[in-house]
């Protein structure tokens, strides 16, 4: 009896004597991880958001300070209806052609931007400054800034990421509007010839994609039958969709949507993706290791 | 909130100051806001005069709150999609008047303008060239054109100018103002620009790596200065002609002296524009920086200092800056996050001129800067000494008493200062039970009401070690997280278990009633962050589980029954943010911080999505759909058997229909649930215990709510459980023995039957649908089922009594004080009552104990001198003297519960009966005699307020006497009954009418018309008869010409058709006022 009890004494000892052991490597631990692996982890996330950041700017080669101006052909597999060849330059839309084959006519609508004005994508402009945000963020921390405590590293990773997810979802949740905002958005005054009363169009990002809607509207006669429901608001409205604008009533019959995908965006997609991740596993770590 | 409901929150806040990193500054003491639901990242006030304090907040989320600042009402909110990160108050003139704008900007190209009282964005400034996202702005009024001109610089660095003149003020439509001029300042990174208010003639920008002086008319470069050693500047402002102020991201802030070139004073103004061209960043000496960082290296922790340097021997150019002093933040330990610095200049006389800084440890500094250089500029180092220093820590540090925390009396370790924290926990508003999980394992058990009787009262029960009697269950190795008690949300589940997570990874079950450990789950590889209990129409076996969430990003579903994890989810990269069901297709759908979302099938465990972007946002937004279970089954083919077989359920169905219909009843009357998260969910419940945390590592703190509406209905069905005071006919009365005065009684039982109806019209009124009462019987069964070791008492009395002890006044009157402490039982608070206030939309103020700190000051110091002064005088008067708002809430609480607790058998706090729920052996003669007496005390109340009927009342109490002293049969003595009965209507009395008198009109704050007039009609007479008493009192006390006042300022809302009878009382109009909404909270 006696010596049993012995032994699970000594084992207790032993037992706190190893977790003292324990305690002391662990401390060590994470003072390394404060002191090199933030470090590192900043580095690499300041070298991937940069290149990130760089998707943004891409200067044109041949001209200084000029940005790069890439065209797009956007189409669909399932229809032909809706053609458009658009001009990206860095957050701008600075060229637009669009033909629209009406179907009961079979005539062919064409619209282009008129040479004075250009359209910027509010998505890919947030996107941008969110990561100079987030790379601002990063670069107040640099090799010579000390950590002192998880709750520090933390509390940058948090901001940090704030900024990255919001530079996401800008990218992969585009705006959802009312079609009476979509018709009163400066977007409609910016064609050439203007555009019909009767055809409304819409740019926006979803995800790596350039989308471009076309929504054909027809008017509701004022003391019609069917009993009118004002459409509420969507990044796509369905045929069917109705709204008031200007006092007189439309309804959506048909939309089209085509797009291209924009490989630099679907690059800083990839970027945001890695470095939250980076970001989160730092921030696991440093709640593990906090105890 | 609704308005409905009157709630009122009481504090505890325990003696660790809720963290808080400053993120944003305003003078702002008193209360601590809540009500965001995302971070804060800015703060502005929101109005001008000093009688109407106003502050706007807007949060990470886009929300956005104005607050009275007096009281910490919520009077407006709103939210907008974006979310702004600087919004400044400015008033525009419009033709003679000037109103109130806020202009924000954020996360968006534009800055909006936003009318300062309704929150509502009247239009936007819009940029025609180059728009990007605004990183700072500045507002200025001409003098030369009269013109308001808002400036402000792009995320880009332009510099853009638009001019708001009385047209655009005007502006009703959301038409853009564009630009007036848009001019590159090649400002990257710009971080605040402000104007010189002194000559407006310049203009500073602060950018990360330098700051410049512009010229405000031409925006043509004057100065610029770049940051030494890699620090970056934050902020600066102006605060004289000649200095500037600027701060860096560590804290540090530098007076600079501009040079005669930056001066328009000066005739060398302007002098080096032209030069500007071969480079505009003019050389800095840099010496001056390196030696102020050395001297202030060596030692000077602690302190701030300003060193005058001495001028380098290099020649002074007339560009050059002169750098003046140098303040070094405190150092503190644990700084996570840059701090926070304001310069504020105030506007009247004094004219101080104060830098404030905030850090994330929640410590103030402020400093005083000097009117004028040091005198002697070349060798003598000059210090600036921190002016005051304050962190929320140190001030609850400082009080004497601490502040209380919940179950502080149980949890000091002998041998140790501090309790242990409370790290999670849970109320059992059925048995008004306080669950508290503690930082060292251990669950402790508690009756709410008595242990925040001992926190805030005095009594008896101070001389008693551990109590009240309580229940300690030991399992956790580590610190408990999180609490759960299933059968609170939904009564399928056991009502004796009650599941805790620790940071120990484990997952326990506990018989409440035994303290038995029932089974421990160890399934998950991280601390335990929340226990959910899955919705009603689940499979059977999910719905005998609770989900529990780990740190590891893990969910799992461990069933009760079975006593086993039936399946975890663990795949996830993100922590986890949010649970969701779609029981109908058997679906755990879980939303990741990084806005991910996981789709499990509860049954096989199987990952059946994991999706991101809209289609994750479509998928959280669809699971919020009520589904009716139902119709669903009918509709949908694809529904498996056993689902059908969980819905055929017969058992749980009748469980379901009967628990719905027993909550029926009581939330019709109850307030609407349907306000926002932070308000009890449970409200049908007299009290309301919440935990609250501002920062997962600290300990919690916990907020009683008590809800009048429900204490007023609680008293009263207990009362009427009571033999039903109708049986009791005038004859009885009549053959009462005894050699009653004949006339009297006679006269008596004229009396008494009219009264008697009253009574029976009263209850029935009261009295919920038969379903209430069976609630209350099952309850009570329940509670005798059970095999307790805990102590038995009567909730609502003990409810009731805690609650009036904290309301009433206590000092004011002291032969009132001695009929509450001796005849009816009430308790002197020990400490300042922390008190808290509801307001809109479930938004949320709560006192800092600190609020009565000038009046504890003076306490310690009349201790120190011998001179006594007791506590409870600080104690009761301070309440009526925080705002009008809280004066309203708290007097309409106070008279509505007394006027209850006067038409009660027992209406005292002490006896037997506060120690179970109440017996049915009471005599039923004297129930219907104490009864009737109580309801003419209380008919007096109201009838005082005019004098004569107040003497004919007085006359016919001596003949209920009489009757009541002919029966024999009664467990008081009616003089004592009465007692109660007078102490009640006096104390009803005091706070109706007598307060303003006996505190004095400075330290009185009258309650609100508005809030009264809107309880006119309130659908708990108790409420609306108090609330009518007060209305009328307060009409009589503000006189004629406060009335006059009060039609006058309410005339502009009142419909036309008043007009024509306006001379009618004032009362009568609020029938038909719709008020505006800022003043009706």
């Amino acid at each position: 009896m006696l010596g049993t009890e012995r032994s699970t004494l000594s084992e207790l000892a032993k037992m706190t004597a190893a977790s003292q052991a324990e305690r002391t490597v662990l401390e060590e631990e994470f003072n390394w991880l404060l002191k090199e692996e933030v470090h590192a982890v900043l580095k690499q996330l300041q070298d991937i958001l940069k290149e990130a950041s760089r998707r943004f700017s891409m200067p044109s080669p041949g001209l200084e300070g000029q940005l790069k101006q890439e065209n797009f052909i956007l189409g669909s597999s399932t229809m032909d209806q809706v053609k458009g060849v658009l001009t990206l330059q860095g957050e701008a839309l600075t060229q637009a052609d669009i033909n629209i084959k009406v179907a009961k006519s079979s005539q062919v609508m064409h619209f282009a931007f008129r040479d004075d004005k250009q359209w910027k994508l509010q998505q890919i402009q947030d996107a941008r400054n969110h990561v100079n945000q987030a790379l601002q963020l990063l670069s107040s921390r640099d090799e010579s800034y000390h950590f002192k405590t998880g709750a520090e590293v933390n509390k940058l990773m948090d901001a940090v990421m704030l900024q990255l997810t919001r530079a996401r979802n800008r990218l992969t949740t585009p705006a959802s509007m009312t079609l009476p905002e979509l018709a009163a958005s400066g977007l409609m005054k910016m064609f050439t010839p203007p555009m019909p009363g009767d055809v409304m169009v819409n740019f926006y990002i979803n995800l790596s994609k350039l989308c471009l809607t076309v929504y054909q509207l027809h008017v509701l006669q004022p003391n019609t039958t069917k009993n009118f429901k004002s459409a509420g608001s969507s990044v796509l409205h369905n045929p069917g969709a109705m709204f008031e604008y200007n006092n007189t009533k439309f309804e959506v019959s048909h939309v089209h949507k085509v797009e291209c995908v924009v490989p630099w965006l679907n690059d800083t997609l990839v970027f945001f993706t890695i470095s939250l991740q980076l970001c989160q596993q730092l921030k696991d770590k440093c709640v593990l290791r906090q105890r | 909130m609704s308005g409905n409901s009157l709630v009122l929150p009481i504090v505890l806040w325990g003696r660790n100051a809720p963290t808080h990193c400053i993120s944003s500054l305003l003078i702002n003491p008193r209360a601590l806001l809540f009500g965001h639901t995302a971070s804060v990242t800015c703060l502005s006030k929101a109005s001008a005069g000093s009688d109407k304090q106003y502050l706007v907040s807007a949060s990470e989320s886009g929300e956005m709150c104005l607050w009275d600042v007096n009281d910490g009402r919520c009077i407006e909110f709103t939210k907008l999609a974006c979310a702004h990160t600087g919004i400044q108050f400015y008033q525009f003139t419009i033709g003679t008047q000037r109103e109130g704008r806020l202009l924000c900007h954020g996360h968006y190209p534009e800055i909006l303008v936003v009318d300062a009282t309704s929150l509502e964005v009247l239009y936007s400034l819009v940029s025609k060239i180059s728009p990007d996202w605004i990183s700072s702005m500045s507002i200025i009024r001409s003098h030369r054109t009269q013109e308001d001109t808002v400036v402000a610089v792009s995320v880009t660095g332009i510099l853009k100018v638009w001019i708001i003149t009385a047209d655009v003020s005007r502006m009703q439509d959301l038409d853009p103002v564009f630009e007036e001029e848009s001019k590159p300042i090649y400002c990257q990174g710009c971080q605040s620009i402000s104007f010189c208010t002194f000559t407006q003639l310049s203009l500073l920008v602060v950018c990360s790596k330098y700051w410049r002086v512009f010229d405000a008319g031409d925006f043509s470069l004057l100065c610029s200065v770049p940051s030494e050693n890699n620090q970056s500047w934050v902020g600066g402002e102006f605060i004289a002609a000649d200095k500037v102020i600027i701060w860096t991201e560590d804290g540090c802030s530098y007076i600079y002296k501009l040079p005669a070139s930056c001066l328009p004073a000066s005739e060398h103004f302007r002098s080096n524009v032209g030069k500007k061209a071969e480079g505009s960043i003019p050389p800095l000496v840099y010496s001056i920086a390196d030696r102020a960082d050395k001297q202030l290296e060596e030692g000077w922790e602690g302190q701030c200092v300003v060193v005058r340097l001495p001028d380098s021997a290099c020649d002074p150019e007339l560009y050059t800056p002169e750098l003046q002093y140098i303040q070094r933040p405190l150092e503190a330990p644990l700084l996570i996050c840059p701090p926070v610095t304001r310069f504020f200049f105030g506007r009247r006389e004094p004219f101080h001129k104060l830098l404030i800084q905030g850090d994330s440890a929640g410590r103030l500094t402020v400093w005083s800067i000097p009117e004028t250089s040091p005198l002697q500029p070349l060798s003598s180092a000059a210090e600036l000494q921190v002016s005051v220093s304050i962190s929320l820590q140190e001030a609850f540090d400082k009080l004497m008493p601490s502040p209380a925390g919940i179950i502080d009396q149980l949890s000091v370790l002998p041998g140790s200062n501090d309790p242990i924290k409370v790290t999670a926990s849970v109320y059992i508003p059925s048995q008004g039970r306080l669950v508290c999980g503690r930082e060292d394992g251990s669950i402790v058990l508690v009756p709410a009401t008595q242990t925040a009787i001992v926190q805030l009262l005095q009594g008896e029960h101070m001389l008693r070690r551990g109590w009240p009697p309580h229940r300690t269950l030991r399992g956790h190795r580590h610190k408990v997280t999180c609490l759960l008690y299933p059968h609170q949300v939904s009564p399928r589940y056991d009502q004796r278990s009650l599941v805790s997570g620790g940071v120990d990874f484990s997952v326990i079950i506990w018989d409440i009633f035994t303290g038995e450990m029932k089974h421990i789950f160890c399934v998950h590889g991280g601390e335990i962050t929340q226990l959910i209990v899955p919705p009603e129409n689940c499979s059977t076996r999910v719905q005998h589980c609770v989900c529990s969430v780990a740190s590891d990003h893990s969910v799992g579903l461990l069933s009760l029954r079975e006593r086993k994890c039936i399946m975890l989810a663990s795949r996830h990269l993100f922590p986890i943010q949010v649970i969701k069901w779609r029981p109908c297709d058997d679906y755990l759908v879980v939303g990741c911080s990084d806005g991910s979302v996981y789709v499990w099938q509860m049954d096989t465990g199987a990952l059946d999505r994991c999706v991101m972007g809209i289609t994750a946002v479509e998928i959280l937004n669809a699971c919020d759909e009520v589904v009716p279970a139902a119709m669903d089954s009918l509709n949908h083919p694809a529904v498996n058997l056993k689902q059908a077989m969980t819905r055929r359920s017969l058992a749980a169905l009748k469980n379901m229909a009967q628990h719905k219909l027993q909550t029926l009843a009581t939330n019709l009357l109850a307030a609407d649930n349907a306000d926002k998260g932070n308000l009890p969910k449970y409200s049908h419940n007299s009290l309301v215990v919440q935990a609250m945390k501002t920062n997962l590592t600290d300990p919690d703190m916990h907020v009683l709510f008590f809800d009048v509406e429900a204490v007023i209905i609680q008293l009263l069905t207990e009362e009427a459980q009571r033999p039903n005071p109708t049986l009791v006919s005038p004859e009885t009365l009549q053959k009462a023995p005894g050699g009653a005065d004949k006339g009297g009684s006679f006269l008596a039982n004229k009396i008494f039957k009219q009264v008697k109806e009253t009574i029976k019209e009263n209850i029935k009124e009261h009295l919920l649908d038969e379903d209430e009462d069976e609630e209350e019987e099952q309850r009570r069964r329940e509670e005798k089922s059970k095999s307790l070791s805990l102590l038995e008492y009567n909730l609502t009395m003990d409810t009731a009594k805690l609650f009036m002890s904290c309301l009433h006044a206590w000092g004011l009157n002291g032969e009132l004080d001695e009929v509450c402490l001796n005849r009816l039982g009430m308790l002197k608070p020990h400490t300042p009552i922390s008190f808290g206030l509801i307001s809109r939309g479930g938004h949320m103020s709560l006192m800092l104990p600190t609020f009565k700190d000038s009046l504890l000051r003076q306490l310690a110091k009349g201790c120190a001198e011998g001179r006594k002064l007791s506590v409870s005088e600080i104690v009761g008067k301070g309440t009526y003297g925080v705002s009008r708002a809280v004066t309203t809430q708290h007097l309409l609480s106070v008279i509505s519960l007394a006027n209850t607790l006067m038409g009660m058998t027992n209406a005292t706090f002490i006896g037997e009966h506060m120690k179970k729920a109440p017996a049915r052996t009471v005599p039923r003669l004297t129930v219907s005699l104490s009864a009737c007496m109580a309801l003419l005390c209380r008919l007096s109340l109201f009838l005082s307020l005019s004098l004569n009927r107040a003497r004919s009342l007085a006359l016919s109490l001596p003949f209920i006497l009489s009757a009541s002293r002919s029966v024999p049969l009664y467990p008081f003595t009616p003089l004592k009954v009465l007692m109660c009965v007078t102490g009640w209507s006096q104390l009803a009395a005091m706070h109706c009418v007598m307060l303003p008198d006996l505190l004095g009109l400075d330290k009185f704050r009258p309650p609100l018309l508005e809030m009264l007039a809107r309880r006119w009609q309130d659908r708990c007479l108790e409420v609306r008869e108090a609330a009518q008493a007060l209305l009328l009192a307060e009409l009589r006390r503000i006189g004629q010409s406060g009335r006059k006042d009060t039609i006058d300022m309410w005339a502009p809302y009142l419909p036309q058709y008043v007009d024509a009878v306006s001379s009618r009382k004032s009362r009568k109009i609020t029938h038909t006022t719709p008020l505006p909404r800022q003043v009706v909270n």
